[in-house]
């Protein structure tokens, strides 16, 4: 993990539970006796901490691959105060109410799960409960990983329980009554949790039906890509629609994506094993880990399958005729401005801090230099995501791998991000203007924290 | 304690991690090649090379560079003889020279994307880097000198 | 006496050196200067700076501007400072040429302050025209002593041998330099007699003069090893970042508060500095262990201020105070005053008057302003770039309360000057701070802002040219009356010149406008606005008053020309007489006006002026100036074709012409260099950059808003210098001066309208197009 960057206090736990509680919240007030009987689940008796040697390096390798699509390290692991152990817990989740704080998932039997049968965590993966019976605050995306094989959870317990266990404690969560009641997580479920291993799609071949029970449960993507409704949960019937999670916009997935040229199987594959995709660019932002930190040490197979899986949900098929005539279109969009005399100050703007990385020339963008004229960032409703990543810029962890962007977060004023925006929405997109800019550039600066680089005008 | 390459070589550098790039080179590195023009990223002065591409250190947070690979204009050649240092000593580009470490290294990047640069991919990658002498007109022909000279290399290697 | 001249010998007098003008001094052996090149480029600073004042290791050093050692590396002392115009180059090449050295073994040093090299000042294009005659005596000692020892030690006489490249050769024999001077440890020096009768050599023996050679600064420019100021470091030295105040004069301190500030790692503290010398009144410094510390610390501290006076000021405050200066027929310096011109007006046909106007522009040299102070050995050290070191170091000393002798700059490599870096007000704060640690050295930086606000502008102007014109378009008198800050009255008001009315008055801001048209009697009158001077350091910027004047008087008479329907060639040419006080004078302007006459036929040759079609609101402008100054004529014409788009008044430059008669061309390809850089700093100021005052400031403070032109925005060019034997005339920035009005008269040429104001932007096009369609 690089040190103190954004993802510390933002992560994609955070991201999600900010807008679960308020659905918690008023789940719990249906709550009857009734109610009560549904919710209860007995504990499971503690066990002494399983001997590492007693599960098989084949088993403990499969359990390394589940944890790496199912991102488990990055929401159990401390980040702020200088990192912790993996999966020590302890990860905080800001929300208006309050932070809450990730449990510690290695064997430690006190701290950790290490007092944990295999049926316990079955049942926690499953229904989102906890050894002693308690009701797990969704953050916890049983909702998708209720959708997981019993070999992929035995297998993942294989691999959790043979971690070092670390005695560590995470801190309380500063969640206020009545959200601290476990209880009220029960009345969500009982409207949104649909418990049952993932059934596979006849109509589909092995490879997209292993794609969608990566996507659809370990991997869930829909907790960040899928908008939520007031309670909270994912909305039924927008799957991968896109959602405004922790000022950051998880774009739409679904045909929906408004890049100009289409996410295609290919283009995705490389953006989620590599971090970079040849016509679409980096992933930036919360998404930068996936690829990472994660998806490239998994089977090629199961990432192509992913891939595969969201190249049919995008209708890639029908949309990629239309890709050549866009990106056509965007390779003369891009040297807009930028060849021979122009005197137009947000030209010049442009030209000075972003052209000399950014500017492209037919047929097809350099890898490394990423078109905005083809980047999400340009062609979402808001520009959250171009100021974020103007604002940070990205580490040469994240995006491509070893190169880096610089950070514009002092080099721009608000009023400077807005002339940029302003100007690339009305020449490199197809799209009406951006609305309030100035005041958007000083809501996104806000969150982020600390300051990336020391620099000043 | 941020590690990284430096024109080959591993270096570490105990400075905050969000020293600007720049001066954790200019004063805790000893590289002063790299020069500080503007410090918001929109003349080019202090371009340095990270993963090989051309990239403002001024605006770039040290941290955001751990584990990559940086150049800087001392370290393009061991003695100063790229293909584009060449051109550039032909043409008798610099003038008063401050802006050059930064357009020699934008070049360098230029010439990688685009090996043999149209005056349109020149303008399009080098229009931010500013030259106050204005020796744009000799940039560019040392631009073409340089591509001229690596493409006969590349043949003769190749 | 040269103007330059005149002032040396002003400042030498001054500072007590004699009579000894410019300090052309012998030096006794022993005490020549080290000449130590760190790194391979031969013209590299050496990092750190070598002690001045070792022994120099038996070299041989006629004078005090080169030295022969006994490897046969010629090392020549250059005062000049190095900032794009390859000036060592330029005047190493004037000595080698002379002495007949191998310019594979020439070296140059750029050197630090010492009274012995007499006035330090780089600036006016001056250095060649001001060092032609005295480095070719230089070099013709040189050349006669290794002749004498080189015969002696080869058993023949002087008048058999010949020196070239090096070495001394006698038929089939020779012996090089290096070999006499560590054979023959040659002490011969000359005095000044001496050395004016020395046979110098014609210019048909110029090896070097003339010919492509290439610059010796410019290896170093290209891998990093070239030092410039802001790269100065020293042992246990602290960083240190101005807060800066938000008048430029006037602020006063009421109150600091640093606890933000102390939450930066590295912060030390902050300093209000006390500065005898009013170079930085109201400042505080903040001081740190790393620079990115001092950035932060910085914007962290808190200080409240009692702002100056000139808090509300604004650009158009200054123009109006200007514009009532004019009306009042009183007060300024006349430097032209003939008799009778208001008589010849009143006697006209018609009184044609057209005022123009100029913004503020910023120098925004690429290195921002930086100093490293200490107090070493019992002196007051500054490591810095800077080019008029002999103005620089009285107001340290000053500020110090030290005598001037306890100060001493050691020179680096300049990341730009343009004018910039003639006021040295910037190492004063890096001084004061130093004084108040102690001593200690300390490295001051301007941030790109800090710099901006501290810069010394190009003072907005305002010009009224006035001419009474007789019913065939033959002018029979003209006055030209510019009012604007005064770089010279602020910062060195010594060197004023006398008007002919008696008067002092500022020769930057007034030259270009004493032109060599024939025009009848004349009246020049230039006027210091002093509202301009109280809100800011007005400066010197690269090509001085000859930057706008021209804008002035070459679009005036262009309307001229089109009013009474002449060909704006032809009509100029026909002022061109050449008679009178434009007939020129040796040895500087040699044929006066004819030479003007001869570089605009040769443009309009050139350029096809009036004769090509072009496409549709395109046209062709043109312009010619003297360059610089009237006792220093670069006689220049310039062309500009430009565009002009009627949707969105966008004005395109798509070709410049220039032909200039500079003299002698020492060097023609940095000639050529300076040229391009000018003409691109012309255009720039005429159609890309340009700023205002706006509550007592510039508005723009870094390349976010303003917007200097870049390599997209270069036109073709088309750059010739006319063939001369004449003595060299500078080139650093004539190139800048046709290019606004000839781009002015371009406008006009492809769309009809006039604009008066620069730069000239598109709503400006678009308000005019739309005037003239209503009329
Ligand atoms: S100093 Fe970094 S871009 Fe100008
Ligand atoms: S050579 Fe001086 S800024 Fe480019």
């Amino acid at each position: 993990m690089p040190p103190a960057r954004w993802y510390v206090f933002h992560g994609i736990g955070g991201r999600v539970i900010k807008r679960l509680l308020a659905g918690v919240a008023a789940a719990g007030v249906l709550g009857g006796l009734g109610f009560l009987y549904y919710a209860w689940y007995p504990p499971i008796a503690p066990i002494e901490r399983p001997n590492p040697a007693s599960f098989s390096a084949e088993q403990i390798e499969r359990g390394r691959i589940v944890a790496a699509e199912g991102y488990c390290a990055e929401c159990h692991t401390r980040t702020d105060n200088g990192g912790g152990p993996e999966l020590a817990g302890d990860y905080k989740m800001d929300t208006p109410f309050g932070a809450i704080y990730s449990s510690n998932i290695t064997p430690d039997v006190e701290m950790g799960i290490g007092a944990w049968s295999e049926e316990a965590f079955r049942r926690a993966m499953h229904l989102g409960v906890s050894r002693k019976g308690a009701h797990l605050i969704p953050a916890f995306p049983y909702d998708h990983f209720t959708k997981m094989t019993d070999q992929d959870i035995s297998d993942l317990y294989a691999y959790i329980m043979t971690r070092p266990a670390v005695h560590m404690s995470r801190r309380p969560n500063e969640l206020p009554f009545p959200l601290s009641l476990r209880i009220l997580q029960a009345g969500w479920k009982l409207l949104y949790l649909r418990p049952g291993v993932y059934k596979p799609d006849p109509r589909h071949d092995a490879l997209w039906n292993r794609g969608a029970y990566l996507a659809e449960g370990n991997a869930h993507c829909g907790a960040c890509h899928t908008p939520r409704d007031l309670m909270g949960a994912e909305k039924k019937g927008s799957a991968y629609e896109g959602a405004v999670v922790d000022n950051w916009i998880a774009p739409a997935l679904n045909e929906h994506n408004p890049t100009p040229t289409t996410w295609t199987e290919d283009e995705l594959y490389q953006y989620l094993r590599f971090g970079v995709a040849p016509l679409h660019g980096p992933a930036g932002g919360p998404m930068s880990p996936v690829p990472h930190r994660f998806l490239s040490t998994v089977p090629e197979e199961d990432v192509h399958a992913i891939a595969h899986y969201f190249a049919d949900v995008d209708h890639a098929a029908e949309r990629e005729k239309n890709d050549k005539a866009a990106l056509a279109r965007a390779m003369e969009e891009s040297k807009t401005d930028l060849i021979g005399p122009n005197v137009d100050p947000d030209a010049k703007l442009y030209q000075g801090a972003c052209a000399a990385c950014h500017y492209n020339a037919a047929p097809t963008p350099v890898l490394g230099r990423p078109d905005l004229a083809l980047n999400n960032a340009l062609w979402l409703d808001e520009p959250t995501n171009l100021y974020q990543v103007m604002l940070r810029g990205l580490t040469a962890e994240e995006g491509q791998s070893g190169v880096a962007m610089p950070s514009f977060y002092n080099a721009l004023s608000d009023k400077d991000m807005a002339r940029i925006a302003a100007y690339l929405r009305r020449t490199r997109t197809t799209l009406p203007p951006w609305t309030n800019l100035e005041k958007k550039a000083a809501e996104v600066r806000k969150t982020v924290q600390p300051v990336p680089v020391n620099s000043s005008h | 304690m941020i590690k990284f390459k430096l024109n080959g070589r591993d270096v570490s550098v105990d400075v905050p991690e969000d020293t600007p790039l720049l001066w954790a080179l200019r004063d805790d590195l000893d590289q002063t090649g790299t020069k500080f023009g503007c410090g918001v990223g929109q003349c080019g002065a202090c371009t340095v090379l990270v993963g090989g591409r051309a990239t403002r250190s001024c605006i770039t947070p040290i941290s955001s560079i751990e584990g990559a690979d940086v150049t800087t204009i001392e370290g393009l050649h061991p003695e100063g003889k790229h293909p584009v240092q060449e051109a550039w000593k032909d043409i008798q580009v610099p003038q008063c020279g401050y802006c050059q470490s930064g357009q020699i290294m934008q070049a360098v990047s230029l010439l990688k994307d685009y090996p043999d640069p149209t005056d349109e991919q020149i303008d399009g990658v080098m229009g931010g880097s500013l030259c106050r002498c204005m020796t744009y007109v000799r940039i560019r022909k040392a631009i073409k000198k340089a591509a001229a000279a690596m493409q006969k290399e590349e043949a003769s290697h190749g | 006496m040269g103007k330059l001249e005149r002032i040396a010998a002003r400042q030498d007098r001054a500072a007590g050196r004699g009579p000894t003008r410019r300090g052309f001094l012998l030096t006794a052996m022993g005490s020549a200067f080290m000449f130590g090149f760190a790194r391979q480029g031969n013209a590299a600073q050496v990092y750190p700076q070598a002690a001045a004042n070792l022994p120099a290791g038996g070299a041989f050093e006629p004078t005090i501007w080169c030295s022969i050692a006994p490897d046969g590396w010629v090392n020549v002392n250059v005062i000049r400072a190095e900032m794009g115009q390859h000036v060592g180059t330029a005047l190493a090449r004037i000595i080698a040429d002379e002495m007949e050295a191998d310019w594979d073994k020439v070296k140059i040093t750029y050197v630090d302050t010492d009274p012995k090299w007499g006035l330090m000042v780089t600036g006016g294009s001056w250095s060649v025209w001001m060092t032609w005659d005295q480095f070719r005596q230089a070099g013709a000692a040189a050349r006669t002593v290794m002749v004498d020892e080189g015969a002696r030690l080869l058993g023949v006489a002087p008048s058999a041998c010949i020196a070239r490249n090096g070495q001394v050769i006698a038929g089939k024999r020779s012996i090089s330099y290096g070999e006499i001077v560590s054979r023959a440890h040659p002490t011969r020096t000359f005095t000044p007699d001496e050395m004016a009768k020395l046979p110098l050599k014609p210019s048909s023996e110029h090896r070097l003069i003339g010919r492509e050679v290439k610059a010796l600064d410019i290896p170093s420019k290209t891998d990093g090893t070239a030092i410039y100021g802001i790269d100065a470091k020293l042992e246990g030295m602290v960083y240190a970042r101005p807060k800066m105040p938000p008048t430029r004069y006037g602020s006063k301190v009421v109150s600091v508060d640093d606890t933000e500030a102390k939450k930066v790692k590295g912060y030390i503290r902050y300093i209000v500095l006390d500065d005898p010398s009013n170079t930085v009144p109201g400042w505080v410094a903040v001081l740190a262990s790393s620079y990115p510390a001092a950035i932060r610390a910085t914007d962290a501290l808190k200080v409240t201020w009692t702002p100056g006076k000139t808090a509300n000021v604004t650009e158009q405050d200054i123009i109006e105070y200007g514009r009532k200066q004019i009306a009042e027929k009183t007060g300024g310096s006349r430097i032209f005053n003939d008799a009778g011109v208001d008589e010849a007006l009143g006697k006209a046909d018609k009184v044609v008057e057209r005022t123009y106007t100029c913004s503020s522009v910023l120098h925004y040299q690429l290195e921002p302003m930086n100093a490293l102070a200490r107090q070493h050995e019992g002196k007051w050290e500054v490591h810095c770039g800077n080019q008029w070191q002999t103005l620089f170091l009285p107001v340290i000393a000053k500020a110090l309360q030290v005598p001037e002798s306890d100060v001493v700059m050691r020179s680096y490599l300049l990341g730009g000057g343009f004018g910039r870096r003639l006021n040295g007000d910037y190492a004063v704060p890096a001084a004061l701070i130093s004084k108040a640690l102690g001593g200690k050295p300390v490295k001051l930086v301007f941030t790109r802002s800090d710099d901006v606000l501290f810069d010394s502008i190009r003072s907005p102007s305002i010009q009224t040219v006035r001419a009474g014109v007789n019913k065939d378009g033959s002018i029979n008198g003209w006055e030209h009356h510019a009012s604007a800050g005064w770089p010279t009255g602020v910062m060195a008001a010594a060197f004023m010149e006398k008007g002919e009315d008696g008067k002092p008055y500022d020769q930057f801001a007034i030259a270009g406008a004493d032109h060599w048209y024939d025009v009848g009697p004349i009246l020049v009158r230039a006027l210091d606005n002093d509202l301009a001077d109280a809100t800011f350091r007005p400066g010197w910027l690269r090509s001085v008053s000859s930057g706008w004047t021209p804008w002035a008087h070459e679009s005036f008479l262009d309307e001229l020309a089109h009013d009474y329907g002449k060909d704006p060639v032809d009509f100029r040419l026909g002022l061109l007489t050449c008679k009178g006080r434009n007939a020129g004078s040796a040895p500087n302007s040699v044929g006066g006006a004819s030479r003007q006459a001869n570089v605009l036929k040769k443009l309009v040759e050139k350029c096809g002026y009036g004769k090509v079609s072009l496409p549709k609101d395109t046209a062709i402008g043109i312009a010619t100036t003297f360059g610089q100054e009237r006792n220093m004529p670069t006689w220049t014409a310039g062309a500009a074709q430009v565009h002009v788009d009627r949707e969105t008044g966008v004005v395109t430059c798509q070709k410049i012409w220039l032909v200039l008669d500079a003299g002698t061309i020492i060097d023609p390809d940095g000639a050529l260099a300076q040229t391009e850089g000018g003409a691109l700093w012309g255009l720039s100021m005429a159609l890309f950059e340009g700023t205002e005052i706006e509550n007592g400031n510039v508005r723009d403070r870094n390349l976010n808003t303003y917007t200097p032109l870049r390599i997209t925005d270069v036109p073709d060019m088309d750059i010739e210098f006319l063939p001369s034997t004449e003595k060299p005339m500078g080139l650093g920035e004539p190139g800048v001066t046709t290019i606004a009005p000839a781009i002015g008269n371009a406008i006009f040429n492809a769309v009809g309208v006039r604009m008066r104001h620069l730069p000239v932007r598109p709503a400006d096009i678009l308000k005019a197009l739309k005037e003239k369609g209503n009329a």
